[in-house]
C-alpha cells in the first residue's frame, strides 16, 4: 500500500504541495485530477523520490517507496527514450541495471498484450509512432514486475482513437499483472472510467478524495462541480443526473 | 562538412607521410652549406647548421600536429570526465568542481603553461603535461552545461528510476549528446595546442633541439634574421596554415551541427 | 542582491586561494630539488651539500608542505612577496618596475586594437556578406591563427631590418614601444573585430527591431537606443577575454622585443628558478583576473538586471 502522510513541498515560501494525505492499496487504481499547475507532476516526482520532501513521508508497505522500484510512464512517449539507442536497450534498462536475466517469454507476453510486434524493439524512438512509443513505454514500466506504476498523463500525447485503446490496454494489463496504478490526468472521463478512487488536486492541496461514482454524481466541493461540468460540456463525461 | 573531411585527411597525411617525403635527414649537420638560400638543392634553404629546412618542416609536422592531437585529446578526456562529475555529482560536488575550474581559468592558459613547463624543466613530457593541465577547462564547462540540461530529459529520469549507475548514465545517456559540441571545442583546442607547442618551443621551454619542432625552428631562425630572413618565414607559415585550416574546419563543423539542430 | 554579491566575493576568494595553493604545490612538487636549483642559480657554480642545506633553511623549505605554504601565504595578504632567492632583493619593487613597462604596452595594444576593430566591424556590418564584411572576417580568422611572436618577428623584419624605420630591441625611447604595441594591437584587433561584428549582428537580429522600424523610428536612433546596448554585453565580456590575450601577448612580445616588462621578468625568473618571483607574478596575474572578472560580473548586473536574478 502506498501511503502519503502530510506531504509538503516548498519552493521558497510557496507550497507546491500542501499537506497531501493519500493512500493506494496494492492492485488498485487512484486517479489524481486537477488543472495545469495544480501540482500533479510534482506529486509524481515526489512519490518517485526525485524531489526532496519539505515535510511528511511517503511509503510503500511501510518502507521508502524507492525500495519497491516504482515505474513511471511519461507524458511524452518519445522523449522517454534515448534517441540514439534502439528501444530495446531502454526497455531492458531496469534489468541491466541490476544485471538480471532477461525474461524473454515475459517480454513476448507483454508485447502481445500491448499489441506490439517484438521486432519493434530494434528500432530507434524516432522510427515508431507516438502510440507505439507510448506502449513501449508501458512495456518498459512493467518489465521488472513493479508493484506500483505511476502514469503521468499517459494518454494526452495520443490521438482520440489510440487514447481509448491504450486506456483499455492499461486496464487489461493491470488486471493480469496486479500492480497498483496511480494515474495523473486532466482527463476527467478517463479518471472516472478507470479508477477506484479519484483525488482532486487544486493549487497544491487536496480538494476532495472520492469514488468515481460520487464524483460523477454529486461532487461535494464547488471546484469539483466545475471540473465535472466542464468535462460534461466537452462530452468527456456522460450526464448521470 | 566535406571541407572538414578533406582537411582532416590532408593533416593526417602530412603528419604521417611527411617524413617520407623529406629529401634529407632533418638533423644531419652540414656546416659548409649553412644558411644557404632556397635553391634546387635545398628548396627552402638551410639553417645555421646546414640542415635542410624543408625536411625539418616535414618532420616537424609530426611533432607539432601529433603532440597537439595528443594534448587536445588528453584535455578532451580530462575535461569531459570533470564536467560530467560536476553535472552528475549533485549540488556540492558541482560547486567544488566548478570553483576548481574557475581557478584554472583565472589565468591566461599560455602563461600558466609557460610557468608549469618552465618549472618542471624543459622537455617534451613537461610540455604535454603543461598544455594538457591548462587545456581541459573549456571541455569541462561545455560538458557540465549540456549535462545539466539533460538532467530533466525523460530518458535520464527513467534511467535513474531504473537504478542505473551514474557511470552508465554518463556513458550511455550523456556522452552521445555531448560529443558533437565537444568535437567543436576540440577543434579549437587542437589549434590552440599547436600555437601553445610552438610558443613554448619558441621560449625554449618546449621540445628540445635537435628535434625539428616549428617553434624551436623559429627560435633558431630568429638570430639569423638579418642574413637569411626567409628561414624565419617558413615555420611561421606552417603554424599559421595549420591553425587557420583547423579553425575554419571547426567553424564549418559548428555550422553543420547548428543546422542539424535547427532542422 | 547582497547575498549574491557576497557569493561573488566568496567565489573570488576561493579562486584566489586555489591559485595560491596550486602555484605553491607546483613549485613544491616540481621535479628536482628547489634548494639545489636556487643555490645553482645564485652562486653560478658547483655547489656543495652544505650550501644547499643552508639555502633550504633560509628559504623556509625544510619544514614540510603545509607549514611552508602557510608561512608563504600569510605575508601575501599584505602584498609582501618575500625576497628573490637569486638576488636577495625584495620582489615587490622589482616586479612593480616591470609592471610599469607592461601596463602602458597592454593599454597601447588595447587602444590600437579598438581603433582598428571598432570602425572595421561597424563598416563591415553595414552590409553583411558584402566585400568589406568578408574581408573583415578573413582578417579576423587570419589574425586568430598568427602567433604573436611570429607577427612580432615579421614586423621587426619589415620595419627594423628591411626598412630601418624603427628600433626593435629594448625600451629606451618611445619609438621602441611602437612595434611591440603594434604587434599586440593587431592581435587584439582580430579578435575584437570578430566579437564586435557578431555582437552587432546579433543585436540587430533582435525580434522587436522590425516592429520599431515599421513604427517609423529613424535608423540612427534605432542603432543608438536599441542595437548598441545589446552589443554592449558581449563587449564587456570581451574585455575580460582580451585581458587574458593581452597578458599572454605581452609575455611573448616582451621577450621578442627585449622589453624589461612582466613577461621578461617571468621568463627570467623561471629560467633561474627564482621561486618567490615566479609566485609573485602568478599571484599578481590571478589577482588581476579575479578583480576584473568581479568587475565584469558587477557591470553585467548593472546592464542586465536579469543576470543577478538568474544566479541568485
Amino acid at each position: 500500500m502506498l501511503k502519503l502522510e502530510g506531504v509538503y513541498i516548498k519552493r521558497g515560501s510557496f507550497n507546491v504541495l500542501d499537506n497531501i494525505n493519500l493512500s493506494l492499496p496494492a492492485g488498485k487504481t487512484l486517479a489524481v485530477v486537477g488543472e495545469s499547475g495544480a501540482g500533479k507532476s510534482t506529486l509524481v516526482a515526489a512519490i518517485l523520490g526525485l524531489l526532496k520532501l519539505s515535510r511528511g513521508n511517503i511509503t510503500w508497505s511501510d518502507a521508502p517507496v524507492s525500495e519497491s522500484a516504482p515505474a513511471l510512464v511519461m507524458q511524452e512517449p518519445r522523449s522517454a527514450f534515448n534517441p540514439a539507442l534502439p528501444l530495446r536497450r531502454s526497455v531492458l534498462e531496469p534489468l541491466t541495471a541490476r544485471k538480471a536475466k532477461v525474461p524473454w517469454d515475459r517480454i513476448e507476453r507483454l508485447c502481445h498484450g500491448l499489441e506490439l510486434p517484438i521486432e519493434i524493439l530494434d528500432r530507434r524512438p524516432s522510427k515508431v509512432s507516438i502510440g507505439q512509443a507510448q506502449r513501449v513505454g508501458i512495456l518498459r514500466a512493467l518489465i521488472d514486475v513493479p508493484p506500483l506504476v505511476l502514469f503521468d498523463e499517459p494518454l494526452s500525447a495520443l490521438d482520440a482513437v489510440s487514447q481509448k485503446h491504450t486506456a483499455k490496454l492499461i486496464a487489461d494489463l493491470q488486471r493480469a499483472e496486479g500492480f497498483a496504478a496511480l494515474i495523473v490526468t486532466h482527463d476527467i472521463g478517463y479518471a472516472v472510467a478507470h479508477s477506484n478512487e479519484i483525488a482532486v488536486l487544486k493549487s497544491g492541496r487536496l480538494d476532495e478524495v472520492t469514488t468515481p461514482e460520487a464524483f460523477a454524481q454529486q461532487p461535494k466541493s464547488d471546484y469539483c462541480r466545475t471540473l465535472r461540468d466542464a468535462a460534461i460540456a466537452l462530452g468527456a463525461l456522460e450526464r448521470v443526473e | 562538412m566535406r571541407s572538414v573531411t578533406v582537411l582532416a585527411i590532408v593533416l593526417v597525411f602530412v603528419a604521417v607521410v611527411g617524413p617520407y617525403l623529406a629529401p634529407y635527414d632533418p638533423v644531419a649537420i652540414d656546416i659548409p652549406k649553412r644558411l644557404s638560400r632556397p635553391s634546387a638543392e635545398f628548396l627552402l634553404g638551410t639553417d645555421a647548421l646546414g640542415r635542410d629546412i624543408l625536411s625539418r618542416l616535414l618532420y616537424g609536422a609530426q611533432w607539432s600536429l601529433g603532440l597537439a592531437f595528443l594534448i587536445s585529446f588528453i584535455g578532451l578526456c580530462l575535461g569531459t570526465a570533470i564536467g560530467l562529475v560536476a553535472a552528475l555529482g549533485g549540488k556540492w560536488v558541482d560547486w567544488a568542481v566548478m570553483r576548481t575550474t574557475d581557478t584554472f581559468l583565472a589565468f591566461p592558459d599560455l602563461v600558466a603553461a609557460v610557468v608549469i613547463a618552465g618549472l618542471m624543466g624543459a622537455g617534451t613530457w613537461s610540455l604535454i603535461f603543461a598544455l594538457s593541465v591548462t587545456g581541459w577547462m573549456r571541455y569541462a564547462r561545455v560538458a557540465r552545461g549540456i549535462g545539466l540540461s539533460l538532467e530533466t530529459r525523460g530518458y535520464v529520469i527513467q534511467a535513474k528510476l531504473a537504478g542505473l549507475s551514474s557511470l552508465s548514465i554518463a556513458r550511455w545517456h550523456y556522452l552521445p549528446s555531448l560529443l558533437p559540441s565537444l568535437t567543436v571545442v576540440w577543434t579549437g583546442m587542437f589549434a590552440r595546442a599547436i600555437l601553445g607547442i610552438s610558443a613554448l618551443g619558441f621560449l625554449g621551454f618546449g621540445v628540445q633541439p635537435p628535434v625539428p619542432e616549428w617553434g624551436t625552428m623559429l627560435l633558431d631562425a630568429r638570430i639569423h634574421m638579418r642574413s637569411t630572413p626567409l628561414q624565419m618565414i617558413w615555420p611561421g607559415i606552417a603554424v599559421v596554415a595549420c591553425v587557420l585550416a583547423i579553425n575554419l574546419a571547426g567553424d564549418a563543423l559548428r555550422d553543420t551541427l547548428a543546422d542539424k539542430e535547427n532542422r | 542582491m547582497i547575498a549574491s554579491l557576497l557569493g561573488l566575493f566568496l567565489r573570488a576568494f576561493v579562486v584566489l586561494s586555489g591559485t595560491a595553493l596550486l602555484t605553491f604545490a607546483l613549485l613544491w612538487f616540481a621535479p628536482g630539488d628547489p634548494a639545489q636549483a636556487i643555490a645553482m642559480a645564485r652562486y653560478d657554480a658547483i655547489v656543495t651539500e652544505e650550501i644547499v642545506d643552508l639555502v633550504r633553511k633560509e628559504a623556509g623549505l625544510d619544514v614540510g608542505f603545509w607549514p611552508a605554504f602557510l608561512s608563504w601565504v600569510g605575508p601575501l595578504v599584505l602584498l609582501d612577496f618575500g625576497n628573490s632567492s637569486v638576488t636577495g632583493r625584495d620582489v615587490w619593487p622589482d616586479m612593480l618596475a616591470a609592471v610599469y613597462y607592461t601596463v602602458p604596452l597592454a593599454l597601447a595594444g588595447l587602444f590600437i586594437g579598438l581603433a582598428i576593430a571598432l570602425p572595421l566591424a561597424v563598416l563591415a556590418t553595414k552590409q553583411p556578406g558584402g566585400l568589406l564584411d568578408r574581408c573583415a572576417v578573413a582578417l579576423a580568422s587570419l589574425g586568430a591563427a598568427v602567433p604573436a611572436y611570429w607577427l612580432g618577428l615579421l614586423l621587426i623584419l619589415l620595419f627594423a631590418v628591411q626598412l630601418g624605420w624603427l628600433p626593435a630591441i629594448g625600451a629606451r625611447t618611445p619609438a621602441h614601444a611602437v612595434l611591440p604595441a603594434l604587434t599586440l594591437g593587431l592581435g587584439v584587433a582580430s579578435s575584437l573585430t570578430r566579437i564586435i561584428r557578431s555582437g552587432i549582428l546579433e543585436a540587430r537580429g533582435q525580434p522587436f527591431l522590425p516592429a520599431i522600424r515599421r513604427r517609423g523610428v529613424a535608423d540612427r536612433k534605432i542603432s543608438r537606443d536599441h542595437v548598441a546596448p545589446h552589443a554592449a554585453i558581449p563587449v564587456v565580456t570581451v574585455f575580460g577575454l582580451e585581458l587574458a590575450f593581452l597578458l599572454e601577448g605581452a609575455v611573448m612580445v616582451e621577450v621578442i622585443f627585449g622589453r624589461p616588462g612582466l613577461g621578461t621578468f617571468l621568463v627570467t625568473a623561471i629560467e633561474s628558478r627564482d621561486f618567490p618571483q615566479v609566485q609573485a607574478v602568478v599571484i599578481l596575474t590571478a589577482l588581476l583576473f579575479v578583480v576584473v572578472n568581479l568587475l565584469i560580473d558587477l557591470i553585467y548586473r548593472a546592464i542586465d538586471p536579469r543576470i543577478g536574478e538568474r544566479n541568485a
